[in-house]
């Protein structure tokens, strides 16, 4: 008997789970409040969220610029705390992109908020002088090396390499110590610039600031930006979390914008798709 | 697109930022005639800079066997396709740089090479020579004649790798000219790969960044030439600086190869790039070959270089090739001596025009013992 409810209450859950109601579309991005920031895509909260789905364009605009589309549109939704904000990225991709080789690029997501909302929106592609932009941009290269994949390796697109010395590796460095080390820091250019984009990779997503397009640069101060990505059946679902839009109140706007780069379609820096300003409002939480 | 002045081109062109040149250019010249593939000077590099992890495939020193090598794969045919009509008039270039020929949405005219591109470097290359005793094993449309040919990243005039770079990431040093990427700045987006046609900068895929020839920049600061320059067995090359046309100098080594005897030509000037190593072209090949190659002077250079053996000047300077490893800025030739200076004034050699002979017979009759040649 016990056996018996046990599956029906299981069958139950996977209705619901499997029919979960078709969310409520806005024609904006609207951010509904939560006890705390859902970090995974699958969380529950999201299935409370409208969801905004938001046409993609080409950047093209700038060069150099995108000439064929590719992906047509991200799905949105948002929540938010009194602290934080985060939203889930939803976009079909047929091709999973996660390794950067030469010639090969990976796949991402990015978002984009004005720095001050003070009723000035900036440009909306990158921002503009004196309007700064803060973007959190999220890699598929990134989220595959935070979920633990090895570090990229010579034979990972030259199988059959052999490679008989590296000077980081010479038998006289003891593995793992200071001076090791310091060889590999020497070995690795951009790194031992603090390079970013070089890694170790803690988180799947950076921080980022400008103020027009080609002044993309590392942000100063963090606004605690989080990423987390996954594989669905048909593309990919991010969550990209980070502090709440400054001075903006519950019922007010901002704005806010996307970029999703296809990494098969040779997608990178700026030949991607993207939206211009779409409203962001911040809902009250129920009194 | 600003307009900038290119003299290899004999003419203005486009090109994304306006003119704006080194207080002075570092520059080279090959003497293809002379090189014998030993690729002493691809392993001075790779050892120097490119052992890191990322940097396996990456030779930014290479020599491939021409017509039939390249390095990556079909570098040069694929542009030879993309630019139609590589007209000259006399001097000046008719037809469209790959600045002027981008396509919409393109700053340049470019191709991306992928890993595949890059796994064959002298994979085979010279096999049209054959085993002489069973004729040849590659059959071509024409005689068998092949050359060697040295590349390294032409610090370019107008480059294309920089101006590919909408992050503004890759600099070209106003002390030098010396071109490079700015490791902090790079985020990897790999234009510059597309678009630098001599494909001299290349994707590290463990860094994420794009990296280059950097011209051994720390020795050429001491007034001390480049790795694949200094060890090259072949003596082929040759560093130093080049002034405009309109300002050389007979005394200066490379201005009187490029400018004065006009027997050193740059590298697919037609790219519109003006490459900054300057090539003797090879005196055993078709010049319609070579004229594609290194643009309308071919000729005239080759003429030049034939007459050295008469011309002393001319044979002395060209003495001058792998006998020190300082920069040498002038050079004058005293009846049979030729003298190098480098920059602060001092000598820093002297070679004789003919260097004595010495001939040892084969049978050393002292030690009562066959000499043999080998070291
Ligand atoms: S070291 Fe000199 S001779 Fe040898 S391959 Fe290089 S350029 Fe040619
Ligand atoms: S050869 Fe290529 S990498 Fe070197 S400066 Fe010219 S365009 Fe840039």
């Amino acid at each position: 008997m016990k056996l018996i409810s046990y599956s029906l209450l299981a069958a139950g859950m996977l209705i619901t789970a499997g029919c979960s109601r078709e969310p409520k579309r806005v024609n904006e991005v609207v951010a509904i409040p939560a006890a705390a920031i859902p970090s995974a895509p699958g969380d529950s909260v999201w299935d409370r969220a409208p969801e905004h789905a938001a046409k993609l364009l080409l950047q093209d605009l700038v060069e150099p610029r995108l000439m064929e589309p590719s992906t047509t549109e991200v799905r949105v939704r948002a929540v938010r705390t009194p602290s934080q904000i985060a939203f889930r990225l939803d976009w079909n991709d047929a091709t999973l992109d996660e390794m950067a080789k030469p010639g090969m690029f990976v796949d991402g997501c990015a978002i984009q908020l004005p720095k001050a909302n003070n009723g000035q929106a900036p440009d909306p592609q990158m921002g503009q002088q004196g309007q700064t932009v803060e973007i959190t941009f999220w890699r598929a290269d990134w989220q595959a090396a935070v979920n633990g994949r090895a570090p990229t390796k010579i034979q990972d697109f030259y199988p059959n390499a052999t490679i008989d010395h590296y000077p980081s590796e010479a038998k006289s460095l003891e593995p793992g110590s200071a001076k090791q080390k310091e060889m590999e820091r020497l070995y690795s250019p951009a790194r031992a610039l603090g390079n970013l984009r070089s890694g170790p990779r803690e988180s799947a997503v950076e921080e980022m600031i400008a103020e027009g397009p080609g002044t993309l640069s590392r942000a100063a101060a963090s606004n605690n930006s989080k990423g987390n990505g996954t594989r669905t059946k048909t593309g990919w679902q991010v969550v990209i979390s980070r502090a709440a839009p400054q001075g903006l109140a519950p019922r007010q706007r901002s704005q806010i914008a996307f970029a999703v780069w296809e990494g098969s379609h040779k997608e990178v820096g700026a030949r991607k798709m993207r939206t211009g300003w779409i409203p962001l409002l911040l809902e009250e939480s129920p009194k | 697109m600003a307009r900038v002045f290119n003299w290899q081109l004999g003419r203005e062109m486009s090109y994304w930022y306006p003119e704006s040149r080194p207080k002075r250019q570092f520059a080279a010249v090959f003497d293809i005639n002379k090189c014998i593939a030993c690729q002493t000077c691809t392993l001075a590099c790779k050892t120097t800079w490119t052992s890191g992890k990322g940097q396996e495939y990456m030779l930014w020193n290479n020599v491939e066997s021409k017509p039939y090598g390249c390095y990556p794969l079909a570098w040069d045919l694929k542009l030879m396709e993309m630019l139609d009509g590589q007209n000259w008039e006399g001097r000046r270039y008719d037809g469209r740089t790959l600045f002027e020929s981008a396509p919409a949405g393109e700053r340049v005219n470019g191709w991306r090479p992928e890993s595949q591109d890059y796994a064959y470097p002298n994979v085979g290359e010279d096999d049209c020579t054959g085993q002489v005793d069973k004729g040849a094993s590659l059959m071509t449309p024409h005689m068998n004649w092949f050359f060697y040919l040295a590349r390294i990243c032409n610090h370019c005039t107008y480059p294309a790798c920089l101006s590919s770079c909408a992050r503004g990431s890759i600099y070209k040093r106003p002390e030098d000219g010396i071109v490079l990427v700015d490791q902090q700045r790079c985020r990897g987006y790999q234009d510059c790969v597309k678009g630098c046609p001599y494909k001299k900068i290349f994707f590290n895929p463990m860094t994420g960044t794009s990296e280059k020839c950097i011209a051994c920049y720390p020795k050429v600061e001491q007034g001390v030439q480049p790795q694949c320059f200094e060890n090259c067995i072949g003596k082929i090359r040759l560093g130093g600086w080049i002034s405009r046309p309109e300002q050389a100098r007979a005394d200066n080594p490379i201005d009187y190869l490029v400018h004065i005897r006009k027997i050193a030509l740059p590298l697919f000037p037609q790219f519109g790039l003006e490459p900054n190593v300057y090539y003797i072209p090879p005196i055993n090949v078709p010049p319609a070959y070579l004229t594609q190659m290194f643009g309308p002077g071919v000729e005239q250079a080759v003429a030049a270089y034939k007459s050295a053996a008469t011309d002393k000047d001319l044979a002395g300077l060209l003495c001058l090739f792998g006998s020190t490893e300082r920069i040498v800025t002038r050079w004058s030739r005293q009846g049979d001596i030729v003298t190098g200076t480098e920059e602060n004034g001092s000598v820093v050699m002297r070679v004789p025009l003919n260097e004595p002979v010495h001939v040892r017979p084969a049978y050393d009759r002292l030690y009562q013992i066959a000499r043999v040649n080998c070291p």
